[in-house]
């Protein structure tokens, strides 16, 4: 089984084969061609690591001097502000709530995606009449503008004339418009519900179309030798199809992870984060913070860039051994 | 593409004006002498609907299209947004330093605050200038000079639906709260999704709702010094009663969450029996065409114990920048802009009301704005402290929570401390 995976990437090996043994072969090298060696291949890497250093690694410095100034809501640097803006912000009432709705929006949202999307891909790697067309379909929440998404899902709830609500209506379960029932965003709760499903929605495809590409790599042999064996349907998805849809389940919940933690127009178009900020997660209240004071927002930033960085360190750490696999 | 069409259309403007300058030198003698073209942003709040023909792009388009043809050298490039996010767009502009030249629809002093806001007598002749109202000319003040120079103005009054009080048996606009609950219970109870009082407490504008309660209990933002009495003992009474409505059921559901304009329109669409308005609410229930002239009236807003005799007066200013040093041109197109014909217009576009003395004695015996112009004078008017324009982003997004489910003196005082200490 390790065998079959592993072949694939085993070709390409070779070309760089001869120049290790080259250096084995040679004699012990100078201190000073040792070191040209190890900066031998920095002319290749330079235009990456320019990229990096200038948008990633300056921008994260920009950040963290922002949020040491004090900025206030015109722009203005009215000069340098120590910790201040971090102790405000830790001092901050709304900060405790922020942080724990934000996990809670994170965790149900990959974990309802991904349940979602194992069944998807799994159905759409069989074969059925209209599959095609099935696969094109599911692209359209991933093609739309999640924006958009999010304006039709706040018109389709309008506590007044919303299609949902007046589905509900016909149907019994809301009794008046206008009343609190029907007022689904105006509830925080519901509210948070309601944007949890359309973030589900809008990230169903990617994911789906992610483990489909896994599952349609597992080689279909692998199949065979385990009907021979006489294993089950469950028992293959839980000996074979799963163990290989590993790492693809992995990148998929990886980049996930990071784009829901930093998921903003939902909720900005659906609630703006309110009332009262009882549906902002932190990088919404980060944007409701700007309109203030820049430093304060500033701080959060790097709160949750260290959010952000430890999340996937973490989740690397766990799974270590399964992407080496891969 | 863009660059390049920028690029010929500044050319083709640049050809344009040299050759009237050749031919017609005598049309604008006093246009500035240094000869360069100059380009003004004007950074404005949008009163209509973007992408309609009421919108205000096309009021100011009109006004710097004239104000070109006269002064050539001078190209006023008008951005307008809606109310809603006009606050938003305008802080992303200033952090990215894209300083607009004029800037309609945000208070005066935090610009005055760090210095880059011209004196209203440095941008205004003087006959213009002491044409303004006093009571919204002093809105524009910082530490006694003025900066702001009110440019509309408007009142609140109650607007009540006279067939819905029909329906409920109601004979006469609320003039206690009291009345007002016991109205606003008879008319949601008439069923067909009927809202008895619409509470706009969402972000577009809770500063107001909220300021028109506190009035009636005799509170308000700031005491007669301008400190800021936000958890006043006044204000938090007021806060109470509206959550009596709101637990009642005699409002909207969730009134943290629903703006203005949507109430607005569900007044004139008939649904609504009482809401709080600005004379801008007749342009909308004359749109939806559900609502006759008989159909509906103002009142003044009831209070606590009696009618407020003070109701908010809403003034909204223009400040000039000086961060590109454009005085000369400013100046002339703020005369040009200030014409009786063009304040008129506005007032007649959107129902709103004049700035200047001379346009608001003009109206003052109308059947429908006379009375929101005769309560200009003893109108109460927002702080103008110079952090009242974060403090009031802050209400916006904090002050509904009053209202839903947390102890009004908590959120109030959390806006106190934010006000006290965002100085």
């Amino acid at each position: 089984m390790q065998e079959t995976v592993d072949t694939p990437q085993a070709a390409p090996a070779p070309a760089a084969e001869p120049n290790r043994r080259a250096g084995a072969a040679a004699f012990r090298p100078s201190l000073a061609r040792r070191a040209r060696r190890a900066l031998a291949p920095l002319p290749w890497l330079a235009p990456a690591l320019a990229l990096i250093a200038f948008v990633v690694l300056w921008p994260v410095w920009e950040m963290f001097q922002t949020s040491r100034q004090h900025i206030n809501s015109y722009g203005f640097n009215l000069g340098d502000y120590g910790w201040k803006n971090y102790s405000t912000l830790f001092a901050d009432p709304n900060l405790g709530s922020v942080m724990v709705r934000t996990v809670l929006w994170v965790f149900a949202i990959v974990a309802i995606t991904v349940l979602i999307s194992l069944g998807l891909a799994q159905l759409l790697n069989r074969g059925f009449p209209g599959r095609k067309l099935v696969r094109w379909a599911l692209i359209a929440p991933w093609a739309a503008s999640v924006m958009m998404t999010a304006i039709v899902f706040r018109w389709m709830l309008d506590p007044n004339n919303g299609v949902v609500n007046v589905f509900l209506h016909q149907i019994g379960v809301v009794h008046d418009y206008n009343g609190s029932q029907a007022s689904w965003l105006g509830d925080p709760t519901a509210a948070l519900w309601w944007m949890i499903a359309v973030a589900v929605f809008v990230s169903v495809p990617f994911t789906t179309y992610a483990l489909l590409a896994g599952l349609t790599s597992i080689p279909a042999d692998v199949y065979e030798a385990a009907r021979m064996d006489g294993a089950g349907k469950w028992r293959t998805y839980r000996a074979i199809t799963f163990p290989l849809l590993r790492p693809a389940l992995l990148v998929a919940v990886l980049i996930n992870l990071m784009n829901v933690f930093n998921s903003f127009p939902i909720i900005w178009t659906m609630t703006g984060g309110g009332p009262d900020y009882q549906t902002s997660t932190s990088t919404v209240y980060m944007y409701a913070l700007k309109q203030f004071n820049i430093g304060e927002s500033g701080a959060l930033s790097v709160v949750n860039f260290g959010v952000v960085i430890l999340i996937v360190l973490v989740f690397l750490r766990a799974n270590r051994s399964a992407l080496k696999e891969g | 593409m863009k660059r390049r069409l920028a690029a010929a259309a500044t050319l083709g403007l640049s050809a344009a004006l040299a050759l009237s300058a050749c031919s017609s030198s005598s049309t604008s003698g006093s246009s500035s002498s240094g000869g360069g073209s100059v380009t003004l942003h004007f950074f404005g709040a949008d009163y209509g609907t973007a992408g309609t023909s009421n919108t205000t792009q096309t009021y100011w388009q009109n006004i710097a299209t004239a104000f070109h043809k006269q002064y050539p050298n001078i190209t006023v490039d008008v951005q307008t947004i809606d109310w809603n996010d006009f606050p938003t767009k305008l802080h992303t502009l200033l952090q990215s330093k894209n300083y607009p030249d004029i800037i309609e629809g945000d208070a005066p002093q935090s610009y005055a605050q760090e210095g880059i806001a011209y004196k209203a007598s440095d941008v205004l002749s003087e006959s213009t200038l002491a044409n303004l109202i006093p009571t919204f000319a002093k809105q524009g003040d910082y530490q006694g000079t003025e900066y702001g120079i009110p440019f509309t103005t408007s009142t609140r009054a109650l607007y009540y639906n006279k067939k819905l009080f029909a329906q409920a048996g109601i004979s006469a606009a609320p003039t206690t709260w009291a009345e007002l609950q016991a109205d606003a219970a008879k008319i949601s109870k008439l069923g067909n999704s009927t809202i008895g009082y619409g509470m706009p407490l969402g972000t577009e504008e809770a500063q107001a709702e909220s300021y028109m309660w506190m009035l009636g209990a005799g509170g308000g933002y700031v005491n007669g010094g301008g400190a800021y009495t936000i958890n006043s003992a006044a204000n938090v009474t007021a806060f109470n009663f509206m959550n009596t409505l709101v637990k009642a059921g005699d409002t909207e559901a969730n009134p943290g969450t629903v703006n203005r304009a949507t109430l607005w329109s569900d007044f004139a669409a008939g649904s609504v029996g009482m809401v709080g308005g600005s004379p801008a609410v007749v342009p909308i229930i004359q749109a939806a065409g559900k609502l006759t002239s008989s159909d509906w009236a103002t009142a003044p807003f009831p209070g606590e114990n009696g009618t407020v005799t003070n109701p908010l007066g809403v003034d909204d200013q223009i400040v000039a920048l000086n961060v590109h040093n454009q005085q000369s041109a400013i100046q002339q197109f703020l005369n040009f802009a200030y014409q009786d014909t063009y304040q008129a217009q506005f007032d007649k576009e959107y129902d709103l009301l004049p700035a200047t003395t001379s346009a608001a004695t003009a109206e003052e015996n109308d059947p429908i704005f006379g009375p929101f112009v005769k309560a200009i004078p003893t109108s109460s008017a927002y702080p103008t402290n110079a952090n009242w324009s974060d403090v009031s982003t802050k209400i916006k997004q904090t002050i509904g929570a009053a209202v839903d489910g947390t102890a009004p003196a908590t959120v109030l005082g959390q806006i106190q401390t934010f006000a006290l200490s965002n100085q």
